[in-house]
């Protein structure tokens, strides 16, 4: 059952969703996993791909191919399951990685299975349907078999130290493959990780009161070295940035803990945030529907409570 | 002074939907006839038409490429489609006949058996079911499911359907309507283009066909613009319904009265429910109220949640589970309230738009089908050589009169007088005559625009049940359950003024089933600021009845019904 991952990075930096594909798939058989790194600058990541579970890392060294356009890596990822008959191709969700694995789905005749949570080590796909509310098995008729994972699904935890071998790719693109030029790229400016990214969301919502008291969760995210997130009613309402929006039309997360700021609890919201692994809600209404699936539940206002937590963050990782 | 939602009218004119059309002209999309909505009334009209055009194939030749197309805002066909749904199978069979029997269409089978009751707090009076109402030979039917068939049957004869579309100008050229504009896609809440941004298109026909349903975006424009409106003004009912997954099977369909809707003339609280069964395992529950209501509290999504905690209604769900949920307007004008004419040059009307219900019996669906294969016909006559498709679609109002259409709803136009807002209304209205011992004045009755009607409060909302997540579910969850997932940061497609009288305000909050109005700042003279949530709408319509106006959003959005 070979296996082989797309790792994706910006800069230097691997992608954590990547990352921990990776480590999954090096749980799933005894095979080496295989991962590729397409881009500039690639090999010097190569190692530290290794560290993930990678016992051999594909090198398509290029500052041609930095720019992150589908086309050239599908070609690339055709070629290696062509020429070493990978029967499984994995990628972490990413607006690149969804392009890339669609355009390979078709170029392979391939079947693509989207928007998993798991995978069990003979390859039975989990994946939530009707709103997150049941989780189903997906599998697939025909090898290669292309998966793309949820945002957060895994831990990316560095699994061992050992040298991958490394190994040089080529690839003759197809003339279309290059056609598509990156004109420029923009960083939305964001303090502290993405809401995707982080281990540690703190999130606000209309219990806030106003506008200006998202300090509160932006101070507490900052002392607990998380992101801040935001309900839909306060993105609605210009509170905070939409890049922020957590639920069903937002994004949907799944950190390790998860600290809901005067956030009620809509379904709308929920579906957003329910497999984070630890929830603790702060609300002054009892009432409110958070509790029935938050892990810690704190009735009292934010604005008396969340000052005194920052500060107490703040000691305890001064001390 | 009474407050009336009336004398805050939206920030909406017509003449902004009609336009000429502007893409240059190799990039138009051309057609034939273009139909909007993928509804009975639009998807009928495209069977027929590609029946006869499958019959007469040198027609289809000098209609280009594209001899037939459908728009459907929804995400797919039946999208948008909610409804009893117990259906007069007369039109379907005249549509498809030696095609397929009624049999064969995706149905619950047959009515078996109906009841009406009188419901109080406690109790229920089995009354009979008064003529108007009797279904025998009627089907039961998902109208979600059978649009999405239906649409299947008119992509097989040649229609190109074209859904998360949505019809946002009428295009009008030399006083003819040449087709429509579709709407932008990927536009910011600011309005301004985002990195998505994809422009609308001209779709250019030699005849459009609207069938947009109730409260249809451009069927509005055009009636003010070709100055079509009757002098009676469309009024409307707003349904929300529910289905579940119920634990015994129901046989009968059941239609109630009375409470939880207040008898007392001065609430004009007219309506009742209906319950239907699904086949063996599910049922569906809906709530009608009449949008001529004064009391700002009322919430037809509440009173639903109270109807069904009625001991005769909770054991009908007991040990069930609520699987969807939807709410639409009902157009119940009736005779008095059609247009003056159905066709303008280029242009034809059909189905709910117009008003085409005949509310004593609860059916529309019917008269959908059959106006929409009827316009079929009348636009293959309009297009036929020698024709002159400006004035040649006359043919359609006279078919239309001919038709049981006009017959039907010419029958039950004075019941008005009785019956005249449906039989729930008509019930509710012949008891609370009695009570009131003849001193109701029926005559003066539904004279005026619901928006026109004075307010008041009377804590209408303290009787609504606490929602308890099994029997009984806030808006929130419910707009959850019809899949809505519509984009949040697009343009906000309502139109209301945003500072109003706090009734004004309370009303437009309690009324919304999808909760996408919320109370905002008050300005200390009484008025107080609307907060919208527009991605929560479920185009249900009830806004424009009552002082707003409900535009398309985005191609795409709102509910995703499938079996409503």
């Amino acid at each position: 059952m070979s296996v082989l991952v797309f790792v994706e990075h910006h800069g230097d930096e691997l992608q954590k969703g990547s990352l921990g594909v990776l480590a999954k798939a090096a749980t799933l058989g005894d095979d080496t996993v295989a991962a590729l790194l397409v881009g500039g600058g690639v090999r010097a990541l190569a190692s530290e791909v290794g560290s993930y579970g990678a016992g051999r890392v594909y090198v398509l060294e290029s500052d041609e191919l930095e720019p992150p356009t589908p086309q050239p890596r599908v070609d690339a990822i055709a070629k290696l399951v062509q020429e070493h008959g990978f029967e499984n191709v994995l990628f972490a969700n990413s607006v690149l990685a969804a392009d890339i694995a669609a355009a390979l789905a078709a170029r392979l005749d391939a079947g693509l299975n989207w928007d998993l949570t798991d995978i069990t080590s003979d390859f039975v796909g989990k994946r939530p349907a009707l709103q997150d509310s049941i989780v189903v098995d997906v599998g697939w008729r025909t090898t290669p078999r292309l998966a793309l994972f949820r945002a957060g699904s895994f831990d990316a935890a560095a699994t061992s130290n050992g040298e991958p071998h490394v190994e040089d790719v080529t690839v003759d693109f197809e003339e279309h493959s290059r056609a598509a030029k990156v004109v420029s790229q923009e960083q939305e400016q964001a303090g502290g990780p993405s809401i995707e990214d982080a281990d540690i969301i703190v999130a606000g919502g209309r219990g806030l009161g106003a506008p200006e008291n998202f300090t509160l969760a932006e101070e507490l995210a900052r002392a607990l070295g998380g992101a801040v997130g935001a309900t839909r009613a306060v993105v609605d309402a210009g509170w905070y940035p939409y890049a922020a929006q957590i639920g069903q039309t937002g994004k949907v997360v799944s950190p390790k803990l998860y600290v809901a700021l005067g956030i009620s609890g809509a379904i709308q919201h929920k579906v957003g945030m329910q497999s984070s692994n630890v929830i603790v809600a702060i609300n002054k209404d009892p009432n409110a529907p958070i509790f029935e699936f938050s892990d810690l539940g704190v009735v009292g206002d934010v604005h008396e409570i969340v000052p005194k937590l920052t500060e107490l963050v703040q000691q305890r990782k001064a001390s | 002074m009474a407050v009336r939602a009336s004398d805050y009218p939206p920030p909406f004119a017509a003449c902004d939907y009609v336009a000429e059309p502007t893409d240059p002209v190799d990039e138009r999309i051309e057609v034939g006839v273009l139909v909007v909505g993928a509804g009975p009334a639009g998807l009928a009209c495209a069977i027929r038409f590609g029946q006869l055009l499958e019959e007469h194939p040198h027609v289809a030749e000098r209609l280009g490429d594209v001899p037939l197309a459908v728009v459907e805002k929804g995400k797919s066909p039946g999208s948008h489609l909610l409804s009893g749904a117990v259906i007069n199978p007369r039109s379907l069979r005249r549509l498809f006949r030696d095609r397929y029997r009624i049999e064969d269409l995706p149905s619950y089978g047959p009515v078996e058996g109906e009841a009406v009751y009188v419901l109080t707090r406690r109790n229920a009076l089995r009354i009979p079911a008064p003529p108007p109402m009797r279904n025998h030979g009627n089907w039961l039917f998902s109208l979600s499911l059978l649009g999405r068939w239906l649409a299947e049957r008119a992509e097989e004869s040649g229609a190109m359907v074209l859904p998360e579309t949505t019809a946002d100008k009428l295009l009008v050229s030399h006083g003819r309507v040449v087709g429509i504009r579709t709407g932008d896609k990927g536009r910011r809440r600011d309005g301004e283009p985002s990195g998505n941004f994809e422009p609308g298109a001209d779709l250019v026909a030699k005849v459009t066909v609207l069938a947009e349903g109730t409260q249809g975006h451009l069927t509005g424009v055009a009636l003010d613009h070709f100055g079509l409106r009757s002098d009676a003004p469309q009024v409307w009912e707003l349904g929300v319904k529910e289905v579940w997954r119920v634990a015994k099977p129901l046989r009968s369909i059941v239609h109630t009265m009375g409470w939880p809707l207040r008898t007392s003339a001065r609430y004009r609280e007219f309506g009742g429910s209906f319950i239907y069964p699904m086949g063996e395992d599910l049922l569906t529950i809906g709530m009608v109220v009449g949008l001529d209501y004064r009391d700002v509290e009322l919430s037809a999504h509440d009173v639903l949640q109270e109807l069904k905690t009625h001991p005769k209604i909770a054991k009908l769900l007991d040990g069930g589970e609520r699987i969807a949920w939807g709410a639409k307007t009902i157009p119940s004008g009736g005779y008095y309230s059609l247009p003056r004419r159905l066709h303008a040059p280029g242009l034809l009307l059909c189905g709910d738009g117009v008003g085409m219900v005949n509310v004593p019996r609860l059916k529309g669906i019917h008269y959908a089908i059959e106006s929409g294969r009827l316009a079929a016909e009348a636009a293959f006559a309009a297009l036929q050589p020698g024709a002159t498709p400006a004035t040649a679609l006359a043919g359609y109002d006279e078919a239309v009169d001919a038709s049981f259409i006009r017959d039907d709803l010419y029958e039950v136009r004075d019941m008005r007088q009785v019956f005249g807002r449906g039989f729930f209304i008509g019930g509710a209205l012949a008891s609370a005559m009695t009570v009131s011992k003849g001193r109701l004045a029926i005559g003066k009755l539904r004279a005026e625009p619901d928006a026109e009607q004075p307010l008041l409060r009377s804590n209408r909302a303290s009787s609504y049940p606490a929602p308890d997540g099994r029997l009984t579910f806030d808006k929130l969850s419910s707009v959850f359950l019809s899949g809505n997932k519509t984009r949040d940061d697009q343009p906000n497609h309502l139109r209301i003024q945003r500072t109003v009288p706090v009734e004004v305000a309370q009303l437009w909050v309690s009324m919304c089933p999808a909760r996408v109005y919320e109370l905002g700042a008050e300005a200390g003279d009484g008025t107080v600021t609307v907060e919208v949530a527009p991605s929560n709408c479920v185009q249900c319509g009830a806004i424009t009845a009552k002082g707003g106006r409900l535009t398309p959003p985005e191609g795409g959005s709102g509910p995703e019904y499938t079996n409503t």
